[in-house]
């Protein structure tokens, strides 16, 4: 039997009903369309889902939609105002943070939630926080520079 | 270098907008209208006749539309060396055996995958069991069970590469090493799994949507399988979540999703799950070296002799070529005087050993690299001074293979041995093992449908100034949109943001055998600059008749401005010649075409990149364990064109090499892979990878667009002997067969200490 | 795929207790989830009821008492833990422990309670705990009992959890003056569990520095995370030296059951405990000497 799943999704509230076995993932991939979370592995080890959750990075194919009730979720298609890029993403441009692109969603959530507690985490600090998340093209460490490159303040937002 | 505008300077990859906001829709998420999903059973047995498939009960279930088995197919077997028919023995959908578990024989397309998974166990295969065979080696006894039919001792394919006399040059060494080594099988592990959304029309026309690294062989496979024209089959490829070398290949997904649309002329997507892309998809081809090798007392190599015995797995696929890759890298890269090789590639009832980034080279350079050390420490010589000196130089061949031209080996020594002067003298438990290679840049071999490799390109110039770039190469994630954008723009003269290229569609795009061999910077490249070239020469003609200069001049180019070359004064704007030229031309666009074959270039590929890598461990004696400290790169891909996206397929490349060396296997009991889950299979993550830092040693390969070479695979050759030269030299322990677990190591240090305490007794 | 399933959240202890009492073996109590949820989806647990208790606040936290020691609540998730001002001085192991607990996405909605009732000897959190002295609280509609982290576990992934029970809390008790405990686990991949995890905790007598207690509990060296008790007995009422750690070590490789599977031989992972255990003794000794 569906339920009622009451949650809001970078900025804006959803009404929807869902199987209770259905996971955050699904939701937000197949009900709401929001497709740049993507899903790499069925044993939650690869962390291309990552979204955030309550402010908290968190593996969306590892929570039943349901347990989400309530919650504020951040989605990579949330990072951008509009038309003006996040900080990180514009720095996953300069630095080639990415290659193929499918764990870049859940890499940036990591990341983004990591400089909002933290902004100025060390190194080891930074690939703590994406260390749940893997990459098979870039080998790291052009995700460890942009990031770097935003704890330094190479992107300072213009006001 | 200075003299370019576009080429060799940092830019944002032309897909990266699309990647780093979320709105890039790959395979993995297209939903279409009236669209089905399907899942594919496989064969839980390693060998056995299919006796019968009973159907009709996941039929009835409600939201199943249909089921499909190799009774519903064309019967064909296919394969990529489709010019040698006895190498082309997969039917995908089993008709009357299996021959590994993941084979398939059965699919099911429903309303959503819920259904179709519980059909899938509503579907009753009888089987006979027949016996099975997993290690090469008993699969190549006369008593072995028979794979395929007609296949005697299960010998696939063999192959043999040899020059000079080895065996009298053996006799006129003062050292001689002789060892064997092992390398595993390695999973490409994609962060998309394989997929395919297949549309079959009432028009009689298919469409697939497909994560892949050759439009152009599947369209041909496809094609064959389905017995289609092959203009009727349409491939797009979308933003592809990673290939490595897994997905030029006809697969499950791509078959099976269009059998069932064919059947119900409704869309079908089937994306396979991480189990089945860890069990039934195609992997590295796990290999038994035996090497021997012997050199003068003054360090000059003379002979070498390999034996490799590959486990091929149940089909064919691209193992063919592997064989012989690794034969020919197994000489490389040094002078040899005399070099004999034989590879036996072996049918098993494992799953299908294939290509994987790399091809045959991180095994063979595995091997080689780490003997290469031993006969060093045997002479008493640095494992730099003898790789120098007997590494192969610019303008040498191998004979009767291969034709170097530009070589940068020698640059790429220097800077690793100030990189060492710098580290100095280590503390205890560490140490630096070195590895070097040379690899293609564009496999030529083409066993497809022509002897010929070949790549296309053609440039639309529109009437505001904007380019339509039109390839077949296939970007992967490895940027070769934006390294074909930006030769487009760098011969073109124009700027990297008025190119819109256009490779994702067979039925746009020309033909381009596609992102596997290396071959795209090189081969698509070569192509894409002629065919700039092209178009650059209908607007420099017009440019020129409006200038109407007293004195012949060349003309060129550059920034959007149209100038005669020795008078750059003398110009006009590219936006008003462009609008001229179309005008002029009864308002046709300027379209430019080009290609490029290899001539005369031998049978492997045109150009050669080079590197040399210093690896730096620490290794904890009493449990073995190690840690990799920094990798150091010198690395030769001569014109660099994207410097941003080399150094990350340097960082991508070292990394999955270094997976490959020391914590990715596929142990399996009785065909049976015991670890198919991310969980299971360990792969480096950002806490365990290393510090990096890569140098790009310049040179200038004429062959290559700008003098631009591979950059990407060749990466993955060094880091296995590297690392395993490293451990040797941090604690004495030589470990031969991949991966160098903590476990073998402490074992060998064990043993170390018992001979010690042996001796000392 | 996971199999469908009629979803309850209950809202209070009391209500969860209820739900447990009434279903029994059909239902499945979920908190994080992190671990059920593979499981799950393999269909390899199949509940016709689920029950998430993931909403109860009440079992949500974290409290220290200057006296009774550190009490957590069954939900507490392990970021919590790993974070909080609580883990200090004796109670430091237990933060360094979450810290390396699989990666920073299961510690923020996975729960300890949870990690503890799944039974995996290969768990971070069980032989810290067992170091520690711990004891879990259990509640059901019959009452409430506690039972020694120890003697929790019974086999792989099987614990003295009858069906209508709940854990509550763990009971982590001040440790003893000049006691010190450290934690390490081995393992290739920096954020893997554990081919094998050792804890120990050393109490000096005072002024002596004579060993006046001393626990050391094994994980992923048999079915179920065990305490090395001969090994133990090796350190009693002696002065720690390398050596003796080392002894211990030896004797506590002789009491560990390990398996052979893909990450590791039965035989690699006896030479693991021999080493771990005299390199984290050596680091329980230093914390102890330093209480």
């Amino acid at each position: 039997m569906k339920r009622e799943l009451r949650l809001t999704v970078n900025g804006q509230p959803y009404e929807l009903y869902v199987k209770p076995k259905t996971l955050l993932v699904e939701a937000l991939r197949k009900h709401l369309g929001l497709t740049g979370t993507k899903r790499g592995c069925e044993s939650s080890s690869c962390g291309a889902c990552t979204v955030i959750l309550n402010g908290m990075a968190v593996k969306s194919c590892s929570i039943l939609a349901l347990q989400a009730n309530g919650a504020e979720v951040v989605t990579v298609e949330g990072l951008a105002d509009g038309e003006k890029l996040h900080p990180l993403q514009r720095a996953f441009l300069d630095y080639g943070a990415f290659q193929c692109g499918f764990c870049t969603a859940g890499m940036l959530a990591s990341a983004k939630v990591l400089l909002d507690e933290n902004p100025k985490p060390t190194e080891q600090q930074i690939r703590e926080c994406i260390d749940g998340n893997i990459c098979r093209c870039t080998g790291y460490n052009s995700i460890i520079r942009a990031i770097t490159a935003v704890v330094n303040g190479e992107y300072k937002e213009e006001k | 270098m200075s003299e370019y505008s576009v080429i060799g300077k940092p830019v944002h990859r032309v897909d990266g907008p699309a990647k780093v906001t979320g709105s890039a829709k790959y395979t993995f998420d297209i939903e279409l209208p009236n669209m089905l999903y399907g899942k594919i059973l496989r064969s839980p047995y390693p060998h056995a006749t299919i006796l019968n498939i009973d159907t009709t009960k996941a039929e009835k279930l409600v939201g199943v539309k249909a089921v499909v088995t190799g009774k519903d197919t064309l019967g064909v077997k296919n394969g990529v060396w489709r010019r040698f028919p006895e190498l082309c023995d997969e039917e995908i959908l089993c008709r009357t055996k299996v021959r590994y578990i993941g084979d398939p024989v059965a699919a099911v397309a429903a309303v959503d995958e819920d259904v179709a998974e519980v059909a899938l166990d509503l579907i009753d295969v009888e089987y006979e069991m027949l016996p099975a065979v997993f290690d090469p080696l008993e699969a190549m006894k006369e008593d072995a069970p028979q794979i395929h039919e007609g296949v005697e001792r299960n010998i696939n394919v063999t192959r043999r590469i040899e020059w000079g006399d080895v065996d009298e040059d053996f006799k006129k060494c003062d050292f001689i090493r002789e060892e064997q080594f092992y390398s595993t099988p390695q999973a490409h592990l994609c962060m998309e799994t394989h997929g395919a959304v297949a549309d079959f029309g009432y028009d009689g026309k298919l469409t697939v949507w497909t994560s892949t690294q050759s439009n152009y062989f599947i369209q041909a496979l496809l094609a064959g399988m389905l017995g289609m024209r092959e203009g009727d089959v349409r491939v797009i490829k979308p933003p592809s979540g990673g290939a490595f070398g897994s997905k030029f290949e006809l697969d499950s997904a791509q078959f099976c999703a269009a059998l069932l649309s064919q059947k119900l002329r409704h869309p079908v997507k089937i994306i396979l799950n991480r189990e089945e892309e860890f069990t039934a998809t195609k992997r590295k081809t796990p290999m038994n070296y035996h090497v021997k090798v012997g050199a003068k007392k003054d360090g000059t190599l003379l002979a070498k002799e390999v034996r490799v015995i590959t486990e091929g797995g149940a089909y064919t696929a691209m193992g063919a070529t592997a064989l012989y890759l690794t034969g020919f890298y197994s000489s490389l890269p040094y002078k040899w005087r005399s070099y004999r090789y034989d590879g036996y590639r072996v049918y098993t009832n494992t799953a299908p050993a294939s290509a994987l980034r790399g091809f045959g080279a991180p095994q063979a350079y595995f091997a080689g690299e780490s003997i290469i050390d031993m006969i060093a420490e045997d002479m008493k010589m640095d494992p730099l001074e003898i790789r120098r000196k007997n590494a192969v130089t610019p303008h040498y061949e191998v004979p009767g293979q291969a034709y170097i031209q530009s070589c940068g080996l020698s640059g790429c020594y220097d800077a690793v041995e100030q990189y060492m002067k710098e580290r100095g003298k280590l503390p205890a438990n560490r140490g630096i093992g070195i590895g070097n290679y040379g690899f293609m840049s564009g496999g030529v071999f083409n066993w497809f449908d022509t002897p010929y490799a070949f790549s296309a390109a053609m440039v639309k110039i529109n009437i505001d100034g904007k380019v339509d770039l039109f390839t077949g190469a296939c970007d992967t994630g490895q940027g070769s949109d934006t390294a074909l954008s930006m030769i487009c723009a760098e011969e073109l003269g124009v700027h990297l943001d008025d190119i819109r290229i256009h490779a994702e569609d067979s039925n746009i795009g020309p033909a381009d055998l596609g992102a596997w061999g290396s071959r795209q910077t090189l081969m698509s490249g070569n192509a894409v600059k002629m065919a700039a070239a092209d178009a650059k020469r209908q607007l420099t003609e017009f440019a020129y008749a409006k200038l109407s200069p007293n004195v012949v001049y060349e003309m060129d180019i550059k920034d959007h401005w149209i100038y005669l070359a020795d008078r750059p004064e003398r110009r006009v704007s590219y936006f008003d010649i462009v609008k001229e030229a179309i005008r002029a031309k009864e308002g046709q666009v300027i379209i430019g075409r080009g290609h490029y074959t290899p001539h005369l270039k031998g049978m492997v590929s045109p150009a050669w990149g080079f590197g040399v890598q210093a690896v730096e461990v620490e290794v904890d004696p009493e449990t073995g364990k190690f840690k990799l400290i920094e990798i150091f790169t010198a690395h030769d891909c001569g014109q660099v064109i994207n410097p941003v996206a080399v150094l990350g397929q340097v960082e991508g490349a070292t990394m999955m090499a270094a997976g490959g060396a020391f914590c990715e296997d596929q142990p399996s009991d009785n065909g049976k892979i015991l670890n198919p889950s991310i969980a299971d299979y360990k792969v480096i993550r950002s806490l365990d990878m290393p510090k990096t830092v890569a140098i790009e040693v310049e040179t200038y390969e004429p062959e290559g667009p700008f003098g631009a070479k591979e950059t990407g695979e060749g990466l993955t050759s060094p880091t296995g002997g590297a690392i395993a030269n490293a451990v040797y030299n941090a604690v004495g322990a030589r470990i031969k067969d991949l991966p160098i677990t903590p476990e073998k190591i402490f074992k060998a240090l064990k043993e170390k200490e018992h001979q010690k305490g042996k001796r000392v007794k | 795929m996971i199999k469908d399933f009629e979803y309850l959240a209950p809202k209070t202890l009391k209500e969860a207790l209820t739900l447990l009492d009434k279903y029994r073996d059909e239902c499945k109590v979920i908190a994080g989830g992190q671990s059920l949820l593979i499981l799950m989806r393999q269909r390899l647990v199949t509940p016709e009821y689920l029950i998430d208790i993931k909403g109860l606040s009440e079992l949500n936290f974290i409290a220290s008492d200057a006296r009774e020691g550190i009490k957590i609540g069954a939900l507490a998730t392990h970021r919590a833990i790993e974070k909080s001002p609580a883990m200090k001085n004796g109670f430091s192991v237990l933060g360094e422990m979450e810290r390396r607990l699989a990666s920073v996405q299961t510690r923020n909605w996975g729960t300890i309670g949870g990690n503890i009732c799944h039974g995996d000897p290969a768990g971070d959190p069980a032989p810290v705990l067992i170091a520690l002295k711990s004891t879990l609280k259990i509640a059901s509609l019959r009452g409430e009992r506690t039972i020694p982290v120890e003697d929790f576990t019974l086999d792989y992934f099987e614990t003295a959890l009858e069906p209508d029970e709940l854990l509550t809390e763990i009971q982590v008790p001040l440790p003893l003056p000049h006691t010190g405990t450290a934690y390490s686990k081995f393992n290739i991949i920096e954020s893997d569990a554990a081919t094998v995890g050792v804890a120990v905790s050393l109490t000096l007598g005072s002024g002596s520095g004579v060993c006046k207690d001393a626990r050391i509990a094994l994980g992923a060296s048999a079915p179920t995370p065990m305490r090395a008790k001969k090994a133990e007995g090796v350190l009693h009422g002696k002065k720690i030296t390398d050596t003796l750690l080392r002894e211990a070590g030896v004797v506590a490789s002789t009491e560990a059951e390990p398996i052979s599977d893909i990450a590791a031989s039965a035989e690699y992972r006896r030479e693991l405990v021999k080493v771990l255990v005299a390199r984290v003794g050596k680091e329980a000794l230093a914390r102890a000497q330093q209480a």
